[in-house]
């Protein structure tokens, strides 16, 4: 917890992330990095629980300070090479959030959601696993 | 009755500390799944697409209609003759008789309420979106769009328990009557919940931390239970309260319904919930915030979905059989047995298989049926329903 503080700290201190709201990543939310994108997310419920519909609240930006979209959000069991029965759909909010609406994981372990970002022409696969019990 | 107890207490406490041994060892994780089965039983269900869920005048006139054998063709079949009180809801049968034999099996009525897909295959989003099909399908009452409506406006008693239930006289829209008629048969049958078992009396006893009072359950069960949520890994599926994800699943029961003829399940369901202007993207839905809708816009056909049928829940699972959707698995025995053996060709999984043999041991089996008896017990005869305008 005090870690995510802190690294949320170097990382909003860095000018180019400046503007990145990131707060959807505190407490109880998670941020996710690569070498170009940066994705804050919460679900909706707080707490996802087996076989019930939740929603997850996203922010994304680019390190460099372009714009950046959300083009897809998925999930999928790496283990049992399976993934949702459902396909969340997306809309974005006034406040510059994405929604994705309608994920359901099924069966307990390993989940595997996938974001695809982009800015301008290139895609990104941005990953994060939850696991549920 | 205090010293009743206490004498029964030192009893027990005289018959060699036997009574403390009667609990195995139960880690923190395996105590926390075993809460997850419980409590029970859940908070009543009240269905935001029904405007009768929960209320007793409609639970009424759908316990009415739901013995009414007018609703039928023929005047000879009504929801009682496949779904008995005293069979726990079911028929006992491999595979339902209606006008013909079908293809599928009876599933029990206890705790329908609960689930979001029924039949199955899932072909319903809605519990009475599901009543309406046995009303009008030929293998099954036959009934036709207009007989309920028919009946209600022709049958004092019905008429006046439709008032009672939604407020108005039948009127004249056969369509809106068939629906009313199946918000009504839903209403009752989301009253139907299973009684508590041994096993809640464990699983409350154990997360309480109640060592002597979850001793009490036998230890065949407790073994049982441990593989269940353990090495076997039925909760994979059959989890929660009610022991079943309320998804789908393939568990290797062949799918074949005759030469050349397959049973296609939860591919087949999602075609027929897209196709029928009964789902909760219709006009019928009474949930003005469309919440109760949100499974039915998200869900995916896949390929996979290819003789996937619902998880069944298995509370009173022991009191039925014929098991699996086809009836093709005669005892619980037999069923474990299933698991145990099942053909890793037949699954087809690419990755780590959520079903597998377990090449379980004769002890191993026994104790993992003994776990399934306890999720049941006897259910005393249900008195007739009262007149619904006396
Ligand atoms: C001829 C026997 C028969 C009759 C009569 C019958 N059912 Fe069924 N019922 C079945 C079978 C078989 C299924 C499984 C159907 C499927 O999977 O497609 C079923 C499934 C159901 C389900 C879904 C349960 C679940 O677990 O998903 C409900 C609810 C239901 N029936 C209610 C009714 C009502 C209400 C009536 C009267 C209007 C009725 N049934 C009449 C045989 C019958
Ligand atoms: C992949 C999910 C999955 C797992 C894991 C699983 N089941 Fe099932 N179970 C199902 C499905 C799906 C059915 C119905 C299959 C059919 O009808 O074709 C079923 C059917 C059953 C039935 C029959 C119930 C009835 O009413 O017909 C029993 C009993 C049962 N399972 C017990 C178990 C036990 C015990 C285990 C662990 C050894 C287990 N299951 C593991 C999905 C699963």
């Amino acid at each position: 917890m005090r870690f995510v503080a802190a690294l949320l700290a170097v990382v909003l201190a860095s000018p180019a992330f400046a503007d990145c709201p990131l707060d959807l990543g505190r407490g109880t939310g998670w941020v996710v990095f690569s070498n170009h994108y940066m994705l804050a997310f919460r679900s909706d419920p707080l707490r996802i629980e087996t076989g019930e519909p939740f929603a997850l609240v996203l922010n994304v930006c680019t390190k460099n300070g372009k714009p950046a979209e959300l083009v897809a959000v998925d999930a999928q069991m790496p283990e049992h090479r399976h993934g949702m029965n459902y396909r969340p759909t997306i809309v974005g909010a006034d406040n510059g959030r994405y929604r994705a609406e309608g994920l359901v994981f099924h069966m307990p372990g390993r989940w595997e959601l996938t974001f695809d970002v982009r800015a301008g022409e290139e895609t990104e696969r941005l990953t994060h696993d939850i696991i549920l019990k | 009755m205090t010293r009743l107890l206490l004498l029964l207490a030192l009893l027990a406490g005289g018959a060699g500390a036997s009574n403390a041994q009667q609990l195995l060892d139960w880690s923190a994780d395996e105590i926390a799944s075993v809460g997850q089965h419980g409590p029970w039983p859940p908070p009543p269900v009240r269905d935001p697409s029904n405007r009768v869920s929960g209320m007793p005048a409609g639970i009424l006139l759908g316990e009415h209609l739901f013995n009414d054998l007018r609703l039928s063709g023929d005047g000879r079949m009504s929801c009682a003759t496949c779904h008995q009180a005293g069979r726990d809801w079911s028929d006992g049968l491999a595979k339902a008789r209606g006008n013909v034999e079908l293809d599928r099996r009876t599933p029990t009525l206890w705790n329908v309420g609960y689930l979001h897909w029924f039949g199955w295959d899932g072909a319903g989003d809605s519990l009475w979106a599901q009543s309406i099909r046995p009303l009008l399908d030929p293998r099954e009452m036959n009934g036709g769009p207009a007989r309920p409506a028919t009946l209600l406006r022709s049958d004092a008693q019905l008429a006046c328990g439709y008032g009672k239930a939604f407020g108005e006289k039948p009127g004249i829209d056969d369509e809106k009557l068939l629906v009313d008629t199946a918000k009504a048969l839903a209403a009752f049958q989301a009253t139907l919940v299973s009684p508590r078992t041994s096993f809640d009396d464990f699983r409350d006893a154990l997360v309480a931390g109640d060592r002597d009072r979850a001793a009490r359950y036998p230890l065949a069960a407790q073994r049982g239970l441990k593989l269940f949520i353990g090495s076997a890994n039925c909760n994979l599926c059959h989890l929660g309260p009610r022991f079943t994800s309320g998804e789908f699943g393939d568990v290797g029961i062949p799918f074949f319904v005759r030469p050349g003829e397959v049973d296609t399940g939860r591919h087949g369901g999602l075609g027929r919930l897209a196709a029928s202007p009964f789902n909760l993207l219709g006009k019928y839905n009474d949930d003005p915030t469309g919440a109760s809708a949100r499974r039915t816009r998200h869900v995916q056909r896949q390929h996979t979905n290819f003789g996937e049928f619902r998880v069944p829940g298995l509370r009173q699972v022991g009191r039925g059989g014929p098991y699996m959707h086809n009836g093709s698995v005669l005892t619980l025995e037999d069923v474990v047995k299933h698991y145990s053996e099942v053909s890793p060709d037949r699954l087809h999984s690419d990755g780590v298989p959520v079903v597998r043999p377990l090449a379980l041991s004769k002890e191993q089996s026994a104790d993992l049926v003994s776990f399934l008896r306890t999720l049941d017990t006897e259910v005393p005869p249900r008195p007739a329903a009262p007149p619904l305008c006396p």
